[in-house]
């Protein structure tokens, strides 16, 4: 297991939102191709929407930017 | 099909009247008749407003067994919604909190605004595809049920087809004119429930009239004797009782909680209590008002949640306490009543009762609400056969 999947583990568990969403993106930005960085990328915009966080608003222009959201 | 019950002798006059047969009291099956008859069909209350203080607050609900999500949106208002995804049905939120963002669902992260949109459908087109043409979030937000407040009370009608609030309580909404104010929940010294083996509408008979004052309410009788007070009949809305010889309560300095602001001389020693068809309690006095809203449980149980308000925020703690003591105390003293009435609707022989033409007649005006509602629903059930 990388670091970055043991520290998203112990973020779920902690209920930690803020590490969540820096967490996923990121993931998102490291991963080896679109879908999977999408994916992360979905996870790190739905907390931040959850949370009512500012990043929300980046999170869903760079999933909008891919076709991955509307 | 065969009604369930006989209720001719229920609407005729109150001098030869019988009152409710003793299944609309423990039998399941009318239970589940009257759901749709007299409560879901109805502007019932729900909650109060104040449950929810600031924007974002959420308080999952059950009524009548449905999941239901009372929530103050971002601007403030407060609305009800079903608590559930329209995804697959699951419960959205699971304990009153506060909605900081959207709520998320716990099972596949549909996301929803708090004024009940979809908002978000992740990965519902794919891994990391948000979108699928076949979902269309603006069809598929929270399903919203219809609701009004009045006297901070969250009044809801799940049928969607009751006339207006301000029409179905046009009459009453006049004769409280003058309390048309601003009301302050008193907090959390000045709420209560009470669990009652009891059927919901022995709750509403007991409250409408003033005859069991004196013998079941000795203590409030002292100040206010049964020849103190008056009828309030309104067929097919609401009934109860008023009292000319009201008097506030005092501290050891004389001090009293403030008025309501120009509620007018008339109301110095006059209140009212009103039983607010089907299953709101309202009580008004110059000082503080109370609602109590009463949540059926099954044909034989029923949970009372008692909110006490005033015209001021910071009303004196140690009065407040003394009056919620005196109304827990009043309140208490009538479940012995109301669980009494209840078992003895298990007496085969019981007709439904008689009514004293004098002093019951609020109470028949409740019974004639409930049995036109309950034949006019047969009727429709009928006719749709």
């Amino acid at each position: 297991m990388s670091d970055l999947d043991a520290a998203m583990i112990r973020a779920h568990a902690a209920g930690d939102r803020a590490a969540l969403i820096r967490l996923y993106e990121q993931a998102a930005d490291g991963a080896a191709d679109l879908d999977a960085a999408c994916f992360y990328l979905t996870h790190a915009y739905i907390f931040a929407l959850e949370a009512g966080v500012p990043e929300a608003r980046v999170l869903h222009a760079r999933l909008v930017a891919q076709g991955r959201e509307a | 099909m065969t009604a369930l019950t006989d209720l001719s002798t229920v609407g005729t006059s109150i001098e030869r009247a019988h009152g409710l047969p003793n299944a609309h009291y423990i039998d399941p099956a009318v239970f589940e008749e009257e759901k749709h008859a007299l409560l879901l069909s109805q502007w019932v209350g729900l909650a109060v407003a104040a449950d929810l203080p600031e924007p974002g607050d959420a308080k999952p609900l059950e009524f009548l067994g449905m999941p239901l999500l009372l929530l103050r949106d971002k601007d403030g208002d407060v609305r009800v919604f079903e608590n559930i995804c329209r995804h697959r049905g699951m419960i959205l939120v699971n304990a009153p909190r506060k909605i900081e963002g959207a709520i998320r669902c716990p099972y596949h992260s549909w996301c929803y605004s708090t004024k009940g949109a979809l908002v978000s459908t992740p990965h519902v087109g794919g891994p990391g595809h948000n979108t699928h043409e076949a979902i269309r979030r603006d069809e598929l937000g929270l399903s919203e049920i219809r609701s009004h407040i009045w006297r901070d009370v969250v009044w809801i009608n799940v049928s969607g087809d009751a006339p207006a609030f301000e029409e179905a309580h046009a009459d009453l909404l006049r004769r409280w004119a003058d309390f048309e104010q601003p009301l302050h929940h008193g907090g959390a010294d000045s709420t209560f429930s009470l669990a009652v083996a009891t059927n919901w509408k022995l709750a509403v008979e007991n409250y409408c009239e003033s005859y069991h004052l004196p013998w079941v309410h000795p203590g409030l009788n002292s100040y206010s004797r049964l020849e103190d007070h008056y009828h309030i009949e309104r067929p097919g809305e609401y009934s109860g009782q008023g009292t000319m010889v009201y008097r506030q309560l005092s501290d050891k300095t004389g001090a009293t909680f403030p008025d309501f602001p120009e509620v007018g001389s008339k109301w110095n020693e006059q209140a009212e209590y009103v039983s607010v068809y089907p299953n709101v309690l309202l009580g008004v006095h110059r000082d503080h008002a109370f609602a109590v809203l009463l949540a059926p449980q099954g044909p034989e149980r029923t949970l009372e949640h008692v909110h006490l308000y005033y015209a001021a925020a910071d009303t004196d703690g140690g009065l407040r306490a003394r009056n919620t003591q005196l109304w827990r105390a009043v309140f208490e003293e009538d479940i012995c009543v109301v669980e009494g009435m209840q078992r003895g609707r298990h007496a085969p022989g019981f007709d439904g009762g008689r009514f004293s033409p004098v002093m019951d007649s609020p109470t028949h005006c409740f019974h004639d609400w409930v049995a036109g509602r309950i034949e006019a629903h047969r009727e429709r059930a009928r006719a749709a056969e």
